[in-house]
């Protein structure tokens, strides 16, 4: 991509594709420092990629070699042609790594309806439980407020090797109601596991899990391992 | 007595591009590029290495949708077709470069390997890919695994064992019709493991996998051989780890050896050079530009002012980078045995497709370091049976969570840009299920409609749409092919809801999305 490249855009390609790179852009911004400003921004997102430890995905991208558009396909896009949702009272869970996973939900329109019916201005959350292997929970939980038309969100999880579910609540009359339970998920650790035998098979291990690479990929034995636990923000209900 | 054992996987995958309702589409470029990039020249580097019986082993990964679509009739047409306009392009490059002694050459160049293409695909493999491999297969010098029916990545459906269940089982018996062999390793997509997905391998009958460094240094119990050697999970699935020095030779972006200045260089390409008027019958028919393949310029430097690409200077340096890749990995074998009471293994898995396409000289590397190995006293190239065999007894333990991507977990394929599609992509799963349910023993009309119905639902599990939203490249097809399989799909659904079927629609339909022609829809059926 170049100046030239993006100098034969229109102004609402490039305001488009301005706002797929996420530049805010001042509508009195003139043209060439619009340019300028995506410039930027691609070879930042450029260097950045290029420092990012594991290649091959970036490098997986050069085989789906496209055309000139590319890099301003978001002009070109027309909204979805498929419904956004479809009308269930359900919440979803899955994890992206050692620290956060994303939710989806939605919530069926006849029981939208009864929760308005209920209360004016009810109260939607996502509580988040920690399980245990027996699949009893934990005891502690925190709550994420969330909006009426919201759908989705990232949870931030606060331990890896973890179990963790999490409830769609509504809260209305200064009660909560729980209108859907996920699926259970585990966070994947990124400390590895003692060796089983004594201290000569820890130094073997060591040495051998050093020659692999465990440094690059940050993966050290720790002497011991505290995580820290959930805070627990019981609203007393 | 070997110091230590290569196993190379190349692992050659393009998602479902067939597109027959448009004269030409540039997403079928993908495949056609790949075929005289990278398919092509890796077959004949096997036949040279054979005829100076130099012996090679290496594991090649044949995604179900690739070899649905190298059997494909109208794609090998449409291939063909591709070759002529190429041979025309090159034509008209060796009228215009004549004067230029820099390019002059190169033009030549382009001339003599679409030449050697189209003779190859048309006359020495019968327009045949497939059986081409499958000779080096079943003579034993490659071995042949399969993987996820369209590349999806697993750990975002573990909660959902039906769909992995129903990945495995397409790709099995799609290897099986291929091949005629039961796959015995089966390539995890992006290497996407996670703890209990070796009970879904185990059960179609696959003897050992790939995962990532982190995923392996990160098992339960940690495995003492590091990346050394494999490990065996409590039913028997081997576990082989891909080995991140080797790794990352090739793949940096920042110092792997296809930046090398003397290389040539990918993204400068005539498509994008040379006028609109020359070059506009060989791109899109709107003019948008693309790669057209012609490219005359080498690496150089991180720089605008690039110098003419000289062939011969690529090949020394193809031929240098290999030595180098074996004095490497001879010199971590070395280190690493004495820690062992075995020959140190290192698995060394890429994407096929980058030798030859974006890696132009990377077919030459590859043969180069074939013959290194051969001539080397410390190394040996193993497939990964023949490591089994050999070691049969490796340490229990169940790698971690991981994946090759960014992050080391799913941050590639579940985030801000792709995390839309996962709200339809279960639906259709759960609504599979229910149809298989409801349906357990069609047959005639309602059994293709069932079957066509399964088919969508895998389409949309693939996981390079979720990766090409992410990184913006083909953005809008990428979600097009979601779209259309969740709409399709849809209508299927609707259509056996009302017990109304559209034979002509359905038709349509079954002879544009024809991958896995012996699909059975009851896989999506819950495990009793």
């Amino acid at each position: 991509m170049n100046f030239e490249k993006l100098d034969a855009l229109s102004d609402d390609a490039l305001r488009t594709f301005a706002e797929k790179v996420g530049i805010d852009v001042p509508p009195e911004l003139e043209r060439p420092f619009v340019i300028e400003e995506l410039l930027e921004a691609i070879k930042e997102d450029s260097e950045d990629r290029c420092a990012a430890k594991d290649a091959p995905v970036h490098v997986v991208e050069k085989i789906f070699s496209g055309s000139e558009l590319d890099e301003f396909d978001a002009s070109l896009s027309a909204a979805p042609f498929i419904e956004p949702r479809y009308n269930e009272t359900m919440i979803r869970l899955l994890v992206r790594d050692t620290a956060w996973a994303f939710a989806f939900w939605d919530v069926n329109d006849d029981e939208m309806d009864a929760i308005g019916a209920e209360s004016d201005d009810p109260g939607f959350l996502l509580r988040l439980m920690e399980e245990s292997a027996d699949y009893s929970i934990q005891g502690e939980h925190f709550d994420i407020p969330v909006g009426q038309t919201d759908m989705q969100w990232y949870i931030n999880l606060p331990n890896e090797g973890t179990r963790y579910r999490v409830d769609l609540c509504c809260r209305t009359r200064g009660k909560n109601r729980i209108l859907a339970r996920s699926n259970v998920v585990t966070t994947p650790r990124s400390s590895p596991c003692a060796p089983k035998s004594g201290p000569s098979a820890e130094e073997t291990m060591q040495s051998l899990f050093f020659l692999s690479g465990a440094d690059d990929l940050d993966i050290r034995i720790r002497e011991e391992h505290h995580p820290s636990r959930i805070l627990s923000c019981d609203d007393g209900e | 007595m070997a110091k230590g054992y290569l196993s190379l996987v190349l692992n050659a995958h393009l998602p479902f591009v067939r597109q027959p309702d448009f004269p030409r589409f540039l997403e079928e470029r993908w495949l056609f590029e790949a075929i005289s990039e990278t398919y092509l020249p890796l077959l004949r580097l096997m036949r040279r290495l054979d005829r100076d019986r130099v012996p090679f082993r290496f594991t090649l990964v044949m995604s179900p949708t690739l070899t649905a679509m190298l059997g494909d009739e109208l794609l090998k047409r449409r291939y063909v077709a591709h070759l002529d306009m190429q041979l025309e392009l090159a034509g008209k490059e060796i009228a215009r470069t004549a004067d230029d002694p820099a390019f002059a050459p190169l033009a030549a160049m382009y001339a003599e390997l679409y030449r050697a293409a189209y003779e190859d695909f048309t006359v020495l493999y019968h327009r045949d890919v497939l059986a081409a491999f499958d000779v080096f297969y079943k003579k034993g010098r490659i071995e042949i695994i399969t993987t996820c029916a369209t590349h999806s990545f697993l750990p975002l459906f573990r909660d959902s064992p039906v769909s992995i269940a129903a990945q495995v089982e397409t790709a099995v018996v799609s290897h099986r019709e291929f091949f005629a062999k039961q796959p015995t390793g089966f390539w995890l997509p992006q290497l996407g493991w996670y703890p209990g997905i070796e009970s879904i391998l185990e059960s179609y009958g696959i003897d050992y996998t790939v995962v990532t460094t982190r995923g392996a240094l990160l098992g339960r119990p940690a495995p003492g051989f590091g990346s050394y050697a494999p490990v065996r999970c409590p039913n028997g699935l081997s576990v082989f780890v891909r080995d991140a020095d080797s790794t990352n030779a090739v793949w940096s972006e920042e110092s792997g050896y296809p930046v090398d200045p003397d290389y040539r260089d990918f993204y400068r390409d005539i498509g994008f050079d040379l006028p609109i008027g020359y070059i506009g019958p060989y791109v899109e028919e709107n003019a948008t530009r693309i790669f057209t393949g012609f490219k005359y310029w080498s690496v150089t430097g991180r720089t605008e002012y690039k110098r003419p690409y000289d062939p011969g200077a690529g090949s020394r340096k193809a031929i240098e980078h290999a030595a180098h890749f074996v004095r490497s990995r001879e010199a971590r074998a070395i280190e690493a045995s004495r820690y062992m009471e075995r020959p140190p293994l290192m698995v060394c898995p890429y994407d096929a497709e980058l030798f030859g396409h974006w890696w132009f000289e990377g077919p030459q590397w590859l043969e180069a370091l074939f013959r290194a190995v051969h001539d080397s006293a410390a190394l040996t190239f193993v497939t990964m049976p023949d490591y089994l065999e050999a070691h049969p007894d490796n340490q229990i333990s169940i790698p971690e969570f991981s994946s090759w991507g960014d992050g080391g977990y799913a941050d590639v394929w579940l985030d801000g840009a792709n995390d839309w599609i996962y709200r339809h992509v279960f639906k259709l799963i759960d609504r599979m299920s229910e149809l298989a349910e409801r349906f357990p023993d069609e047959s005639g009309l309602k059994e293709r409609v069932l079957n066509q119905a399964a088919r969508e639902v895998l389409l949309a599990m693939c996981s390079d749409w979720a990766l090409l939203m992410r990184s913006g490249k083909s953005n809008s097809f990428a979600r097009k092919q979601i779209e259309d399989s969740v709409t399709n799909f849809t209508r299927i659904y609707e259509m056996l809801c009302s017990n109304t079927v559209g034979t002509e629609w359905l038709t349509r339909l079954e002879k544009r999305n024809n991958v896995f022609p012996k699909i059975n829809y009851r896989m999506f059926r819950k495990k009793r």
